[in-house]
C-alpha cells in the first residue's frame, strides 16, 4: 500500500519535473514577456501621452528611458560576449544574432513609424495595455494582425511566384489548394 | 487608466537588465512582433508564409513571450492608486482623432495595419531594432530605430501641429 502511494508521488514528481525541463524554454519566455509587460507599463510607454509628449518635445521620459536600456544592455552585452556567457535554457553560448538588413527595410520602418505616429503604441506595448484594460490595444491588436496577414499573403505570393513563374500562376487551378 | 510610472532612468535601467537577463535565460534575442506571425498562422492555414521557415513551429517562446505581456500589464496598473477599469481615453489624443468611438476605432485598426506590416517589413518593431539591436549596436536595427524615430516625430508633429 505505502509502495502503491510512493510509486505514485515519484511518478507524478517525475512527471512534472520532465514537463518544466522540455517546457522550459516556452516558461522562460513567459516569464520574461511578464516581467517586459510590467516593466513597459512601469516606464510609461503603455500611457499614451507620453508618446506625444516625446515627439512633441515636451517631456522626453520614453527617449531617457530608451538611451538609458541601450547604454545598461550595450555594456551587458560587451561582457557577456568578453566572458561567453552561457545560456540557462540551452546551456549553449549566448546567440547574439543580429537582425540582417533585408530589402524594404526603410520603408517598412517608416510605414512602422506612421502606425507608431498615429495610435501611440508599438507592438510590444499593445498587450500591455489590454492588460491595463485600454479598449484602444484592442483595436490595435485587430489592425496589427491584419497588417501582419497582409503582409504574409503579400509574402506568399511572391514565393509562388518564384516557384512557379508569373505566367503560369495566373493560369494555375487553384482547386488543388496549392495556391495558399 | 493611469499607471504610476517610475523615473526614467531607473526604468530604463530595470529594461536595460531585462533584454539582458532575457539573452542569458533563452540564449536568443527578445522580440515582440515576430510572435503575430505565430498567432496569424493559428488563425488560418491557408498563408504559407506562416508556416515555413521562422513560422514552422508556433508553439514557441516568442509566442508565450507575447502571451506572458498582457499579464504584466494588468499587474502594472492593479499597482497602481487607481482602481482597474476599462477605458477608451487616450489622453491628449482625444483632441485630435477622430471624435465617434467607430471613428476612433478604425482610426487605431488602420495605424496598427500600418505598425503589423512595417514591422514585418523592417524585420521587428522598437523592442527588436531599437532596445535590443541597439544592445548589440547592429548597423541595421539602428539605421530601423532612426527611421522609426524620425517618421513617428513627423506623423505626431503634422497630427498635433497643423
Amino acid at each position: 500500500m505505502i509502495k502503491k502511494i510512493f510509486d505514485w508521488y515519484f511518478d507524478v514528481h517525475n512527471y512534472i519535473v520532465t514537463f518544466f525541463f522540455a517546457y522550459r524554454t516556452n516558461m522562460f519566455s513567459w516569464v520574461m514577456g511578464i516581467t517586459f509587460g510590467f516593466a513597459m507599463s512601469k516606464a510609461g510607454a503603455t500611457t499614451y501621452d507620453y508618446h506625444a509628449k516625446m515627439f512633441l518635445m515636451i517631456d522626453p521620459q520614453l527617449l531617457i528611458v530608451i538611451v538609458t536600456s541601450v547604454s545598461v544592455s550595450v555594456v551587458g552585452v560587451f561582457l557577456m560576449k568578453k566572458y561567453k556567457i552561457k545560456a540557462i535554457a540551452t546551456g549553449e553560448q549566448v546567440d547574439f544574432v543580429k537582425k540582417p538588413y533585408q530589402k524594404g527595410l526603410i520603408a517598412g520602418a517608416f510605414l512602422f513609424g506612421t502606425g507608431w505616429g498615429m495610435t501611440a503604441s508599438c507592438p510590444g506595448t499593445i498587450p500591455a495595455m489590454l492588460g491595463e484594460g485600454k479598449i484602444a490595444g484592442f483595436f490595435a491588436l485587430i489592425g496589427i494582425l491584419i497588417g501582419t496577414l497582409a503582409y504574409g499573403t503579400l509574402k506568399s505570393y511572391l514565393i509562388m511566384e518564384r516557384r512557379y513563374g508569373k505566367k503560369e500562376l495566373l493560369h494555375k487551378n487553384c482547386d488543388d489548394g496549392d495556391c495558399g | 487608466m493611469n499607471i504610476l510610472v517610475l523615473e526614467a532612468w531607473i526604468a530604463g535601467i530595470i529594461l536595460g537588465s531585462f533584454v539582458l537577463t532575457h539573452f542569458w535565460l533563452i540564449g536568443k534575442p527578445a522580440g515582440c512582433s515576430t510572435g503575430y506571425g505565430n498567432l496569424c498562422g493559428m488563425l488560418t492555414s491557408r498563408i504559407e508564409y506562416f508556416q515555413t521557415g521562422d513560422y514552422a513551429t508556433k508553439n514557441n517562446p516568442k509566442l508565450w513571450f507575447l502571451i506572458g505581456i498582457p499579464l504584466g500589464g494588468l499587474f502594472s496598473a492593479l499597482s497602481s492608486p487607481e482602481p482597474w477599469h476599462f477605458s477608451f481615453s487616450m489622453g491628449m489624443y482625444d483632441e485630435i482623432l477622430p471624435q465617434t468611438y467607430a471613428g476612433k476605432a478604425i482610426w487605431i485598426m488602420f495605424g496598427g495595419a500600418l505598425l503589423g506590416f512595417g514591422a514585418r517589413l523592417a524585420g521587428a518593431c522598437t523592442t527588436g531594432h531599437a532596445l535590443v539591436g541597439g544592445a548589440m549596436l547592429n548597423p541595421a536595427s539602428l539605421l530601423a530605430g532612426a527611421v522609426f524615430f524620425g517618421s513617428a516625430f513627423i506623423t505626431t508633429q503634422l497630427l498635433f501641429n497643423s
